[in-house]
């Protein structure tokens, strides 16, 4: 079956190269010529139509459509520009934007600064006057306590004084003499006693 | 085989087909059917620039808008600036006109039951003519007439050496007017005819089989699968020599034009 298709289409392909042109040409010899003269009613109307055509889009269609490819051209190099100016202006921005944002850290940097020192000197000082307030009130108590011990002290002294001196004369069975000798001696006593013992 | 003694026939009526007839008055004052055509072609050609131009816009959108103008831009850039250099703007709506025209018949052709407009000397020859007097019109402007003649000869061939030369450049010159016509219109013309003839063979080879189902038939039918492969790949390259050959005879004008407004060969 294949060769036989092989050999059909080999047939009819040699058989078209060789017989068939040959045969074509054969019969169209006698008008071969008649194919390369121009018939008149092919040529005026196509000269027409041509002419026509030409001067139709030369006057209608291609200045718009050059112009408008012109524009394009023209706007596109524009925007080029445009976006060109755009970036060094924006790189320029940057730059001093950049520049005002250092300037500014530096200055808040100098404020936290010089804050921190103010804070620390402040503190300093609280802390001082605090210290001297609480030493002045120590001292003050200390005082206070002093006078306070004294004062017992003193009204200690006299009161053991006239109970020394109360019981001596109940013991001894007479008054001893209130602002006499022995009321003096016993108060020393109870002085040199206090002192002893403080 | 019944096909291949069919063949000789269906070829002859085939390009018997393809010579001018006239649809209307006849071969001298009329309408042929390549002219119909071209006529046709004409009018889509009118639509589609000017469906352009109210489409166009700064930021073009869509394949039909980007489509035609990429062919532009080409025109433009490889035709216009490319061969005819500084003065490309004054050229540019002669070469687009003529590229786009061609381009546009030589498609039109190419859909099944039409004829391409370029597939007829007499149109050919039309556009060449046009194309002829234009580059010798710019070539008087700039040089003068005189001028223009003395600049066919190349400068520096000595007497009597230069009258030679400048008859042989005469010659050449006049012979333009005729290979840009012939050319365009052969390839044209060629190229429908061996389209022309692989569908009749494709055609020829399955008729017994579409007459009559038989295992001998079918057999005989299957050179139809490689006419009708053949065909398309035809078919494709053809769709490439539309583009090729508008392009060719555009960039030929164009360099004829440059050569004309050149200052010395």
């Amino acid at each position: 079956m294949k060769q036989i298709n092989r050999a059909t289409v080999a047939a009819a392909i040699s058989s078209f190269v060789l017989a068939v042109p040959a045969q074509a040409f054969a019969e169209e010899s006698s008008n071969k010529a008649e194919i390369l003269i121009p018939k008149m009613a092919e040529f005026i109307p196509a000269l027409i139509a041509f002419l026509i055509i030409w001067v139709v889009l030369a006057k209608f269609a291609w200045p718009q459509i050059l112009s408008m490819m012109d524009e394009r051209g023209k706007r596109i190099q524009e925007s080029l520009d445009e976006a060109e100016t755009t970036k060094k202006k924006a790189i320029a921005s940057r730059k001093e934007y950049d520049e005002l944002v250092t300037d500014a850290r530096r200055k808040s940097a100098d404020i936290v600064l010089e804050a921190r020192k103010d804070a620390e000197a402040e503190r300093a000082r609280i802390i001082e006057a605090a210290h001297k307030e609480a030493e002045d009130i120590i001292a003050k108590a200390h005082a206070n306590a002093e006078d306070e011990r004294n004062a017992i002290y003193a009204a200690a002294a006299a009161s053991i004084a006239d109970l020394s001196v109360s019981v001596a004369s109940k013991i001894v069975g007479e008054t001893l003499d209130q602002d006499g000798e022995q009321r003096r001696l016993i108060e020393r006593y109870v002085k040199e006693a206090g002192s002893l013992n403080a | 085989m019944d096909a291949f003694a069919k063949l000789p026939d269906a070829i002859a009526e085939l390009v018997a087909e393809f010579s001018s007839t006239p649809v209307v008055g006849n071969l001298n004052v009329g309408l042929t059917q390549y002219s119909l055509w071209l006529l046709i072609a004409g009018v889509v050609l009118l639509a589609v620039i000017f469906a352009f131009v109210k489409k166009q816009s700064l930021a073009p959108k869509g394949f039909f808008v980007n489509g035609v103008e990429w062919v532009i831009e080409y025109v433009e850039d490889d035709i216009a600036k490319g061969v005819v250099g500084s003065n490309w703007r004054q050229h540019f709506p002669f070469l687009a006109t003529l590229f786009f025209f061609i381009l546009i018949n030589n498609f039109i052709g190419l859909v099944p039951g039409m004829k391409p407009g370029t597939g007829a000397i007499g149109c050919t020859a039309a556009v060449a003519l046009v194309s002829f007097i234009y580059f010798l019109y710019f070539g008087v402007k700039k040089h003068g007439l005189f001028g223009y003649l003395k600049s066919l000869a190349p400068a520096g061939v000595s007497f009597p050496m230069n009258i030679f030369v400048w008859v042989i450049e005469v010659f050449s010159l006049l012979l333009r007017l005729v290979t840009l016509a012939v050319r365009l219109f052969c390839n044209m013309f060629a190229g429908h005819i061996v389209m022309g003839s692989f569908a009749i063979m494709a055609s020829i080879f399955a008729q017994p089989l579409l007459a009559h189902f038989s295992a001998m038939n079918a057999v005989g039918a299957l050179p139809s699968v490689a006419w009708v492969l053949i065909l398309l790949i035809i078919y494709a390259v053809e769709l490439i020599v539309a583009f090729v050959q508008a392009y060719v005879f555009t960039v030929l004008s164009a360099v004829y034009i440059q050569i004309a407004e050149a200052d010395a060969h």
